[in-house]
């Protein structure tokens, strides 16, 4: 029989509210038609009628499936619509798409996760995941760093984290504003403060791909071995089903084989920093 | 205030060194505490200590005037700074500021560099950690810089 199923066809979803994370950076809090589920760091497309889609990671929860949260910077025609949205409207969602993080593999271990700018997106999605699972883990480190203060999101995210037990979170910013007190440095430069036991960690790497180039390669320097590190291909993300061929990294459809890859996956792919 | 090795052993930074070789640096090593907004040294001052910070936050930076500094990152506790007294001409090539009160070990780079000399096997573990400092900052520099080109 036909499988007449059209597999564009989004879900629509009412946006319940806009949270201004950022001057470029806003959270579209989402409630679903019906349950969606995802997996944490896979991916989906989210539209708007008649302007188009783009490819997103959650960044809420992958236990609550009524409610999904979808953290956007503004950057191009679609995203600068969506910036303009207002709760009440409606949006479109498909997916979710791709491999996600492999949390169960994180059982036992350290997870060290290096964060940049609106990498912290799929990030959080994470930290929730993790913070589930947190009995069955040694710890959890995350290391974010942002432009300024003003443009990192989920502010409040940060003094959670340091409350739970197994959790610690450092900031860091490119240049300090009046007022900051924190870290100022490229967010490698956390690195070096913290302690990990290399033989029982991983690491997570997501942000611009600066960021994560350098990230890399500094935990590479530290001791971390290839497939100890999970990179989110993020930024290669497209129509989300590796139909059009945009997404397609060396051998890899990263709408179908990733986001997340171990960097002994990727390491032989030319230009995967791009 | 002095400090002994068992002190040093608490210390990341001084991994991988004997017993011995701590008890030496012990030996040459001071405690220092400075309040926010002291200047540990200055850009271009000579200096005399290698320095590791062990509680608190130092801005480290550069001058372009005396009253203009820039501010180019924070460092970090367990990290060594004032490298620049290990090797001639032994002058500083950034300032130190404490933004938070700060606690430092202070070791006297005269006698650092005679133990280097003198005992082979210390002298490539230190020389190997301010290398690695060395390396990190540049690497961090390099990252600050593609950060800018791709604004």
């Amino acid at each position: 029989m036909l499988n007449t199923k059209n597999i564009y066809k989004p879900l629509k979803a009412k946006l319940t509210e806009v949270i201004e994370e950022s001057p470029v950076i806003k959270t579209f809090v989402l409630i679903p038609e019906k349950e969606f589920s995802f997996g944490t760091g896979q991916f989906i497309e989210l539209s708007v009628d008649g302007i188009g889609e783009a490819p997103f990671t959650p960044s809420s929860s992958p236990l609550v499936k009524d409610k999904l949260e979808v953290t956007v910077m503004k950057t191009g025609y679609v995203t600068e619509y969506m910036h303009d949205l207002k709760p009440g409207c409606h949006m479109g969602i498909r997916g979710p798409y791709g491999r996600g993080y492999p949390v169960e593999s994180f059982y036992g271990k350290q997870v060290l996760i290096l964060g940049g700018g609106c990498g912290l997106a799929p990030i959080r999605s994470l930290l929730y995941a993790l913070e589930h699972i947190k009995d069955k883990l040694e710890k959890v480190i995350l290391c974010y760093g942002s432009k300024t203060a003003s443009d990192c999101i989920y502010k409040p995210l940060f003094s959670r984290l340091n409350s739970i037990d197994k959790f610690e979170a450092h900031r860091t910013v490119d240049k300090a504003e009046p007022g900051w007190d924190g870290s100022v440095g490229v967010v490698t430069t956390l690195l070096n403060k913290i302690n990990v036991n290399l033989k029982n960690s991983i690491a997570v790497v997501c942000g611009p791909p600066v960021m994560m180039k350098f990230g890399t390669i500094r935990l590479l320097e530290m001791g971390y071995s290839d497939d100890q590190i999970y990179l989110s291909m993020e930024k290669n993300m497209s129509c989300g089903l590796g139909k059009c061929g945009h997404c397609m990294m060396g051998e890899f459809f990263v709408c179908k084989d990733g986001p997340v890859f171990t960097y002994n996956e990727l390491k032989n792919t030319p230009d995967i920093w791009k | 205030m002095k400090l002994t090795a068992e002190d040093l052993k608490k210390i990341r930074f001084f991994d991988h060194y004997t017993d011995k070789q701590l008890e030496t640096i012990a030996s040459m090593s001071s405690i220092k505490d400075f309040q926010v907004k002291d200047i540990i040294f200055e850009q271009y001052d000579e200096l005399s200590e290698v320095y590791v910070l062990l509680e608190g936050s130092l801005s480290l930076g550069i001058s372009l005037a005396k009253e203009k500094r820039i501010h180019l990152g924070t460092i970090e506790e367990g990290q060594l700074f004032s490298w620049s007294a290990v090797f001639p001409p032994f002058i500083s090539t950034a300032w130190v500021m404490a933004i938070k009160p700060a606690r430092v070990i202070a070791v006297d780079a005269k006698k650092l560099n005679k133990e280097i000399e003198a005992d082979c096997d210390f002298g490539f573990k230190t020389m190997s950690k301010i290398a690695q400092t060395i390396s990190n900052r540049l690497s961090d520099t390099r990252f600050q810089l593609m950060n800018q080109m791709m604004l």
